[in-house]
């Protein structure tokens, strides 16, 4: 029907639109139409005719689809269905239609339905959708005009209207807002009001009376008691340490962003002062507890960056103070600048400051020196202790400061008491790096001595004069850090002898050094240990190099002023020669002495003694490399120093800074941190530079170490069995080239305790940790790793070595080994963490410190091979090729399997180090000493990564070339072409130290951390520390 | 002859208002208007009140007179929202089943009562038909004639009570000469 009607209707509408179309005929009509249907439905899809062309007839069409609608035809009928569709002619076809009864409440019955009707749109006359939410369909429901145009109700749109405050409002109301300090309304006015617009009477009563009682106060003897009494207690907490942190914490002014965020390089140097005033909280809070941890981290850190620059450092104490305020500065990061990396910078430093071993000695015996002692009896024990001790005492100190800090700087004042805590950490860790230099007389002594003697040199010259004013009150760190030299020096010439029997019998030697530091660290914590293993060789190489020129120095300059750490440095290292002096020492000496005295050396002595000793141990240094391949990696060192502290050309950089720093240390005690903190830390760190390098190196194995122990120990000991002899080899090669130096480093660090200290520590590590025996042995073995076992980096290039051995050997050990270097590296990552925050306030600084590790192997070895090719031919000796870093690398090679594993090993460090050697280089070019440390903490910090890896101490060695490289790279632009290689050769000794770090690891960690101070007796101390530690 | 623009002859947006053949008075606001098929759609106030609907009128001018424009919208008009067919379709599917239930139900003999039982529970339950003259909801409750409460049988649960609940609102609401009102 419809249809039909439809098809009759159409008709007409087709004429219509037909017509409208301009086509006549009522035939053409229906031509017409049936061309327009055929058309409109052919052409629909392609081109829309009739209503499909029109976009709001088929928008609006298409909208109401499936509403019900009431369809009146020209007959009036009413049909009722769903709009279905509708065709280009306007058809319209509505489904289960039904024509609507004229009663309207009968629904359809299921036979009057149609399934579906089309409704010719000629038929249609009206057809009503009731009802229809015309957005049914739309998409864009979370458009602005789709959600505008569902609004509940009204849903018209608010006229704006131009606000007119009245001009005479204008001003007045807008201000009294602004200035309207009246917190809301007065109590009285809200109880006033409430009573005269409610009625309700307020029961306030000020007294407070239904909540408590009234003091009633009278003159009664027990109430006066009771008064005082009170009093008293509240001025005990107000006094107290941690109230004051807590309101200092309240009441710091300072922003978040200056706390947390800032990064205050210029102002270090520059705003030692001021940032020693904003440090000075921190530095108060460190003082009174934790904040000085993470001050003294940072100082730490500062200075193992500076480390770098350890000749710098010469004017140690400046630099650890103002490592301390940089840090603090960084600091707001003086928390996170870790009281790792600060200890150890502060160590570094604060050796060089508290010149006294007894403060030393007092931190490392409240910290590590208790443990020392242990670890003594274990292998690197002296070392590590010291090491770890330095370390630990970075971390220890902090709160051995707290309390030590006393004790530990004497000459420095309240300042130094934060700060002297930290040094005396600090010192515990050069003390540490002593021993670790002793130790690992070759590589760290050698290095530390090389450093320290360049930070001497520098400190001296730079620091002299500030390091004399200020450091005075430090002289006896002084004393004690040409002490410390001293210590070296007897160590380089033992290193150089140990080099040449390592070389022969790099295993014997170890061995024998283990045994002889072991006898050395009996009676000396660390020196002992260095001593007997490094002191041969690193004592000649180093201390002769270091001793001869420091010795005479030291024995004027050190044996004036820092006659006590000196005289345990001295000891020490003569412990290690000779055990003997050690034994009193031990503690002080062994580490304080050591590191002390290097710091001392590096710090007050210095200026002039420093300066000279300094000579005298790059001289040593450069006797030391030329010896042992040791010395090439000193030169890198130096310029990593140099680039640091300017160690390398430091020694005149440092004066700069140190003398600022020294300046301001002197000034002020406190602001010996901040003093410290600026130049201080960069000089103090190059003044320590020898100690600071060390240290740096030191950090460096001890990051290695702390990674390397992981994977030592677990590679280790799978190793050991068959791959160990292997590994060694490749250590030894590899580490040979720095090995001279790292060797001289393993054997104070790693290698003496383990080796020269066998007797104790041997004993001790074996008992301890089979992996440091292992380690050792396989450091014994060999001889280059003893001097890389001695040297931090040794030790963790040793350790890298192995684990980089290891891998290739079994790396499932690896996994064990990895966890437990996991665990280091964990604290290394803490420590650097610390670092890191004081490296950001100091980037170089923190930057250092890390990179201190790496470089700190590298320093050492660079140190070692630096005053090796500068002074020390036998340190090169070992390394034979005088490159220390390509040395030992050409040595990896040269080892066949353990190269290969090397070589492996060493493409994934570079790897790690070109991706940290970026930064590194970045950091170098900058200032040349930071930047190399910069750089290094980046690899290091790459490497601490790698470690986890396992191949971490790959990555250590890698690290180490990479930074040696990189250090190269930035060291040779920045400062010396020699530094560059110097830096290869720290990081050959790092490769070295790998060996002996993972026998540290394998002792514990603390082993590692030792072998870390050993070589790196400030930076690696700390960081050594913190791993072992945390390791612990 | 060209064909005028639809601006010529209503402007979408306009009102207008005129008289069918059939005597219906109709006005509204100008929607679209094609001009070849002659046809005018209005969008009107919701004969029912409600805000957010409308009612559409199609209207075929060839059946109108008496067209006026009562205002005339220069203003352009909101631009067109793409529409989502398958919604539509859905709605369209629904629909025509739904009244062919209701038509089963009718045409089934079931009761006035049953049917507005159906319809009201349908309205909050789609998931509800027809088996012979007992009313399925979601295949779970039966409710078969006279369609009182007790004549809701199925498994305890929610949609029992609730069937339930549905059930004895309609009694109140429903007119009291319905059965339900008796109740």
């Amino acid at each position: 029907m419809s249809m039909k009607a439809g098809g009759n209707r159409s008709k007409p509408g087709g004429g219509n639109t037909a017509g409208a179309a301009g086509t006549g005929g009522s035939g053409g009509g229906r031509q017409n139409l049936g061309r327009g249907r055929h058309s409109g439905k052919g052409p629909a899809a392609v081109i829309f005719n009739g209503v499909y062309a029109n976009m709001r007839m088929v928008h609006v069409l298409t909208s109401v689809v499936g509403t019900k609608c009431e369809l009146k035809v020209k007959n009036g009928a009413v049909y009722e269905g769903v709009f279905k569709t509708y065709g280009p002619e306007c058809d319209l076809v509505l489904d289960a239609a039904h024509r609507k009864s004229p009663e309207p409440s009968i629904a359809p019955r299921k036979e009057d339905i149609v399934e579906s009707i089309i409704f010719k749109a000629s038929d249609v006359v009206v057809v009503t959708f009731k009802d229809v939410d015309l957005n049914f369909a739309r998409k864009d429901n979370f458009t602005d005009a789709a959600v505008s145009g569902k609004i509940n109700g009204e849903h018209k749109e608010k006229d704006l209207e131009p606000w007119d405050g009245g001009e005479t409002h204008n001003s007045d109301s807008l201000e009294s807002l602004d200035t309207d300090v009246s917190n809301g309304w007065d109590p009285n006015d809200m109880f006033k009001y409430n009573e005269e617009k409610y009625g309700v009477l307020s029961t306030y009563d000020s007294s407070l009376s239904t909540y408590t009682v009234p003091l009633e106060r009278d003159n009664s003897e027990e109430f006066l008691k009771r008064e005082a009494r009170a009093a008293q207690l509240a001025e005990e907490i107000e006094g107290s340490a941690t109230y004051k942190a807590r309101v200092a914490l309240e009441n710091d002014e300072r922003s978040e962003e200056e706390k947390y965020t800032a990064v205050m390089r210029g102002d270090r140097e520059t705003h030692t002062l001021s940032r020693e005033n904003k440090y000075i909280p921190p530095g108060q809070r460190s003082r009174e507890t934790m904040s000085w941890g993470p001050g003294r981290q940072n100082p730490s850190r500062l200075a193992q960056s500076s480390a770098g620059p350890s000749a710098p450092r010469a004017g140690p104490h400046d630099y650890s103070p103002s490592a301390g305020a940089d840090q603090r500065v960084v600091n707001g990061g003086p928390p996170r600048m870790s009281p790792k990396s600060q200890r150890t910078p502060r160590s570094h430093r604060a050796p060089p400051c508290r010149t006294t071993g007894g403060d030393f000695i007092s931190h490392n015996a409240p910290g590590e020196v208790p443990v020392t002692p242990p670890t003594r009896s274990s292998s690197s024990g002296g070392t590590w202790s010291s090491v770890v001790s330095g370390a630990h005492r970075p971390r220890s100190p902090r709160q051995n400061n707290m309390g030590g800090a006393s004790s530990g700087s004497s000459s420095l004042p309240a300042a130094q008491t934060g700060a002297a805590p930290v040094e005396t950490v600090s010192t515990a860790t050069s003390a540490s790096s002593p021993n670790a230099a002793s130790p690992a007389p070759n590589m760290v002594t050698s290095s530390s001595a090389d450093a320290k003697e360049c930070r001497v040199q520098e400190t001296r010259q730079t620091s002299p004069t500030a390091n004399k004013e200020n450091i005075k009150p430090l002289d006896s760190s002084p004393s004690v850090t040409r002490p410390v030299c001293k210590g070296p020096p007897s160590m380089a010439p033992d290193h150089r002898k140990q080099i040449d029997n390592l070389k022969k019998f790099s295993v014997d030697f170890r061995l024998q050094s283990s045994s002889n530091s072991d006898p050395a660290f009996d009676p000396m914590m660390t020196k002992p240990p260095r001593d007997p293993a490094d002191k041969p060789k690193d004592l000649p190489m180093d201390k002769a190099s270091s001793v001869g020129r420091e010795g005479p120095e030291d024995g004027v300059a050190g044996g004036a002023p820092a006659p006590s750490t000196t005289n345990a440095s001295k000891p020490g290292s003569p412990a290690a020669l000779s055990p003997s002096p050690s034994a009193p020492d031990q503690k002080r000496a062994g580490l304080d002495v050591a590191s002390q005295g290097v710091q001392t050396n590096a710090t007050s002595s210095f200026s002039g003694a420093k300066h000279e000793e300094k000579e005298e141990k790059k001289e040593a240094v450069h006797d030391q490399v030329r010896k042992s391949t040791l010395n090439p990696n000193a030169h890198e060192f130096k310029p990593r120093f140099n680039t640091q502290p300017k160690p390398a050309n430091t020694p005149t950089p440092p004066r700069p800074q140190g003398q600022p720093s020294p300046s301001i240390v002197v000034q002020q005690p406190p602001a010996v941190y901040g003093q410290t903190v600026c130049f201080p830390q960069m000089y103090p760190l190059t003044p320590v530079s020898p100690g600071v390098q060390k240290s740096i190196i030191w950090k460096a194995p001890a990051m290695y170490q702390v990674q390397m122990p992981h994977m030592t120990v677990g590679q280790s000991k799978p190793y050991r069995p068959g791959k160990v002899p292997n590994m060694p080899q490749q250590r030894s090669e590899q580490h040979h080239p720095q090995g001279t130096a790292t060797m001289m480093h393993p054997a104070t660090a790693a290698g003496p305790p383990i080796v020269a200290q066998s007797p104790a520590y041997s004993a001790q590590y074996f008992t301890c940790s089979p992996q440091q025996f292992t380690n050792q042995p396989l450091v014994q073995q060999m001889t280059h790793y003893q001097s890389q076992a001695q040297h931090v980096f040794s030790p963790v290039m040793q350790g890298s070595a192995r684990m980089m051995a290891p891998p290739t050997h079994g790396q499932p050990t690896l996994v064990s080994s990895s966890t437990t270097q996991y665990p280091e590296q964990t604290h290394t990552m803490y420590v650097s963490p610390g670092p890191m925050p004081q490296q950001y306030p100091h980037p170089n600084a923190t930057l250092h410190p890390h990179q201190q590790h790496p470089q700190p192997s590298a320093t050492p070895t660079g140190q070692g091979q630096q005053g090796g090719p500068q002074q020390h031919g036998v340190p090169q000796n070992h390394p034979a090729a005088s490159p220390v870093q390509h040395s030992q690398h050409q040595q990896a090679a040269a080892a066949a399997a353990a190269q290969a594993l090397h070589l492996a090993n060493q493409p994934q460090q570079q790897q790690m180090y070109s991706a940290l050697a970026p930064t590194p280089p970045s950091m170098t070019p900058g200032p040349n000493p930071q930047s190399p440390q910069a750089s290094f903490p980046s690899a290091q910090q790459t490497v601490y990564i790698h470690p986890q890896q396992v191949q971490h101490g790959y990555n250590h060695n890698h690290m180490a070339h990479v930074q040696q490289a990189h250090m190269q790279s930035g060291l040779v632009q920045s400062h010396h072409p020699g530094q560059t290689h110097p830096t290869m050769m720290l990081m050959a000794t790092q490769g070295p130290p790998g060996g002996p770090q993972q026998a540290m690891p394998q002792n514990a960690l603390n082993p590692i951390p030792v072998s870390s101070t050993t070589h790196f007796s400030y930076l690696a101390h700390p960081q050594v520390q913190a791993h072992h530690q945390q390791q612990l | 002859m060209a064909a005028p623009g639809p601006g010529e002859y209503f402007s979408v947006g306009s009102h207008v208002s005129c008289l069918t053949c059939l005597g219906q008075r109709l006005q509204g606001e100008v929607v679209a208007f094609d001009y070849q098929s002659k046809m005018l759609t209005l969008k009107c106030a919701s004969s029912s009140g409600k805000p957010n609907l409308n009612d559409v009128i199609l209207i075929n001018l060839a059946y109108v007179s008496d067209v006026d424009i009562i205002n005339d919208r220069t203003e352009t008009p909101p631009p067109l929202a793409s529409l989502n067919v398958s919604k539509l379709a859905n709605r369209a599917r629904s629909e025509k089943e739904d009244k062919l239930s209701q038509a089963y139900a009718i045409s089934a003999g079931v009761s006035v009562e049953g049917q507005q039982l159906f319809q009201t529970i349908h309205k909050t339950i789609k998931d509800c038909k027809w088996q012979e003259k007992n009313i399925i909801v979601m295949d779970d409750v039966v409710i078969s004639p006279p369609y009182q409460v007790e004549n809701c049988k199925g498994k305890e649960g929610s949609a029992l009570s609730h069937v339930r609940k549905i059930l004895l609102k309609l009694m109140d609401t429903a007119p009291p000469n319905s059965i339900f009102g008796k109740l």
